[in-house]
């Protein structure tokens, strides 16, 4: 008994003193002052949110808001609840989030509505009622719609195409396939969609496909890969067949997986938003709804250096993406 | 069953390892009280726990494991598998989530029953085992769902198990303060417990002596699985979601903790409360750590540094103990005139 007497002191020292900061977190709660944001990554270390963070932190500084910025550093499925939760109980005012798991998250954010702490998503939503806004980089219509033109002008407008895309049923890549099938009926008579294959979201499989592609279709004028592996996997498959340049490709990547084919004129154009611009975008308007200047059912938003921004429902959408080719893909690191 | 160690010449109750941890604990509290925001509070304090009920749990029943002198890496990927069959009972099988609870509690006794099987009925080292069964469980979950399916949408009276209060407490504290009281009287008052220390003490010995050896290994392992099963219930619960990744890295998480608690990994040696106050500083050392606002962003990378020091440090402040302890006791048991009196 004589050992544990020191113990249970040292226990109740540290029990007393966990009472002290309550009434220092109620002197924080009130008055106006710097606002604090936290800004949520799916993965810290991926190049796409370091780019993410760099937007956000410039629209930060210019709005003198203070910015957090942390996220998972592996695949742990409860860490962006537990980041979120520690937020809450840390007091700050708003929280933007790009969401891994659509349904878990929600529930944290949930939390976070209910201590007060105004929600704004970006890239990938969470479930409607645990955000006031998502920041959406591009709507289905406006990828679809870039893809296609981009395809008829390296085309002349005219000859055979296929495109390559992850999966035949993946949500987000068939609602581009519709819209990409649509903007061809309606403007391009002289194009003609020849197949579409899946590759599974995996580069080897995309060469594999594209390789398939140029035997069967010896008109093939131009691949269009719609999900990112399949960008790189296509060019491989054209430079291999020797067809760099008379067969075109283009697609939906990251600049940085297809520099090197893009220098060697394998590859004609990378369609992307400009990630910066998401990160600028999301600090700025995750700050105005904090002060209660953007409210839901607002139609127009002022980006500030983005220009006037389009708000459709509850999306904030960021533009039409942009297209990487020769002359600016150096200019970005994601 | 005693060592000598515990016979008279036990370090002075300030050297015990137990004490040096609640000191560190100490030491971190009055820390981030004065430097991180809002770290007190009743809700941070409710977050820290939440958050390491799922680790907190298998470093419990790890603790018994690492007594015998085995190991058990199996148990994040079985929280994970675990966590997929709990979803596929209740979605697909349409059980209601009790009835699935009750399936995922069944699915991690039966792997912990394969781990236990393999070790004792095939003498096969616990290392290979579960480093078989780590990779085994995982991919099981993963080809269950596809590695991408996730089980969602759970009734509100479930998910109130890992998201409620009751009693002013995170509802799961309850579920793990239970845990651990049975584990700490298995360890602690029962013959079991000393028969563990016995194992990892000396296995042959232990064996000679009468000591159903391998059944008590069995009974090791086994806990384990079930109470990773249990772990999976609470993390569902608590994240909401169940997918194939729960749990991922949890078991160094949980062989960390009870390292730093104090059990030798070699066994033979250990406590539960050293293994819970090891839980309790890693976990106040990370959040802490995420609340002072100027390194947030690196928190993380700070955290998983200096958990590492910490346990270097433990670790190296043990052995420099013992040595030190040992060196006086050869001193004293020399005539008192040849040697000058120890500082």
């Amino acid at each position: 008994m004589n050992r544990l007497l020191p113990l249970l002191a040292i226990a109740a020292l540290l029990f007393s003193s966990c009472n002290k900061p309550a009434d220092r977190a109620g002197a924080d709660g009130g008055g106006a002052k710097k606002l604090t944001i936290a800004l949520l990554p799916k993965s810290k270390g991926n190049q796409y949110f370091v780019n993410v963070e760099k937007g956000a932190r410039e629209a930060a500084q210019e709005l003198g808001v203070e910015l957090l910025f942390d996220g998972p550093t592996n695949t742990d499925p409860a860490k962006q609840n537990e980041i979120v939760e520690n937020w809450i109980t840390l007091g700050v005012d708003a929280i933007a989030a790009a969401c891994e798991n659509k349904e878990g998250i929600s529930t944290a954010l949930k939390k976070a509505q209910a201590a007060g702490i105004k929600v704004v998503t970006y890239d990938s939503d969470a479930n409607a009622d645990a955000r006031t806004f998502f920041v959406n980089q591009a709507t289905a219509e406006g990828i679809g719609h870039t893809l296609m033109d981009e395809a008829a002008r390296l085309t002349g407008g005219e000859g055979e195409f296929a495109i390559i895309t992850a999966t035949l049923t993946a949500a987000n890549m068939g609602a581009w396939r519709k819209t990409i099938e649509a903007r061809l009926a309606e403007k391009y008579p002289k194009m003609k969609l020849v197949d579409t294959k899946p590759c599974d979201d995996q580069k080897d499989k995309a060469q594999q496909e594209a390789a398939n592609l140029l035997s069967a279709y010896p008109n093939l004028k131009c691949i269009m890969a719609i999900c990112s592996p399949a960008v790189p996997g296509t060019a491989e498959a054209v430079k291999q067949a020797g067809k760099a340049g008379a067969v075109k490709v283009l697609g939906l990547g990251l600049p940085s997986e297809n520099r090197a084919y893009v220098k060697e004129g394998v590859t004609q154009s990378v369609i992307l938003w400009k990630v910066q611009d998401l990160g600028y975008l999301t600090i700025k308007a995750t700050a105005d709804v904090a002060k209660g200047k953007l409210n839901p059912g607002a139609t127009e938003y002022d980006g500030g250096k983005l220009g006037p921004i389009k708000i459709e429902g509850d999306n904030l959408v960021l533009g039409q993406p942009f297209i990487f080719n020769t002359e600016n893909i150096d200019q970005f690191e994601f | 069953m005693n060592t000598p160690r515990t016979n008279g010449s036990s370090p002075r109750w300030w050297l015990r390892h137990e004490v040096v941890l609640l000191v560190v604990i100490a030491i971190e509290i009055l820390y981030f009280q004065n430097v991180g925001k809002n770290f007190g509070t009743a809700a941070n304090i409710a977050n820290i726990v939440r958050q390491s009920v799922e680790i907190g749990l298998l470093a419990l029943v790890m603790t018994p494991v690492i007594l015998t002198g085995g190991i058990d890496l199996s148990v994040g990927s079985l929280l994970g598998l675990c966590a997929v069959a709990f979803g596929m009972l209740w979605k697909d099988a349409g059980l209601s989530p009790w009835l699935a609870a009750l399936g995922a509690l069944i699915v991690g006794t039966l792997g912990g029953g394969l781990n236990a099987a393999l070790i004792t009925r095939l003498r096969l080292p616990p290392l290979i085992v579960t480093l078989g069964t780590f990779s085994l469980f995982r991919g099981l979950a993963e080809a269950f769902t596809g590695g991408t399916r996730a089980f969602t949408s759970f009734p509100p009276s479930f998910l109130a198990l890992g998201n409620g209060f009751a009693f002013g407490v995170p509802v799961q504290a309850w579920v793990f303060a239970a845990v651990a009281l049975g584990v700490w009287l298995l360890v602690h008052r029962t013959t079991f417990g000393r028969s563990f220390r016995a194992i990892g003490f000396a296995p042959e010995g232990a064996r000679y002596a009468g000591l159903p050896v391998e059944g008590r290994l069995a009974l090791a392992y086994t806990l384990a699985g079930a109470v990773a099963g249990l772990a999976a219930i609470i993390f569902v619960s608590r994240v909401t979601e169940a997918r194939a990744n729960a749990g991922i890295g949890y078991e160094l998480a949980a062989i960390t903790a009870v390292v730093l608690g104090g059990t030798s990994i070699f066994g033979g040696s250990g406590s539960v409360h050293g293994t819970l106050l090891g839980v309790a500083a890693i976990a106040i050392l990370a959040n802490g750590l995420s609340r002072i606002l100027s390194i947030t962003a690196i928190s993380r990378e700070l955290s998983g540094m200096l958990t590492g020091a910490l346990l270097l440090l433990a670790l190296a402040a043990g052995a420099l103990t013992k040595t030190l302890s040992e060196r006086r006791a050869s001193k004293q048991s020399r005539p008192p005139s040849t040697s000058p009196p120890a500082p």
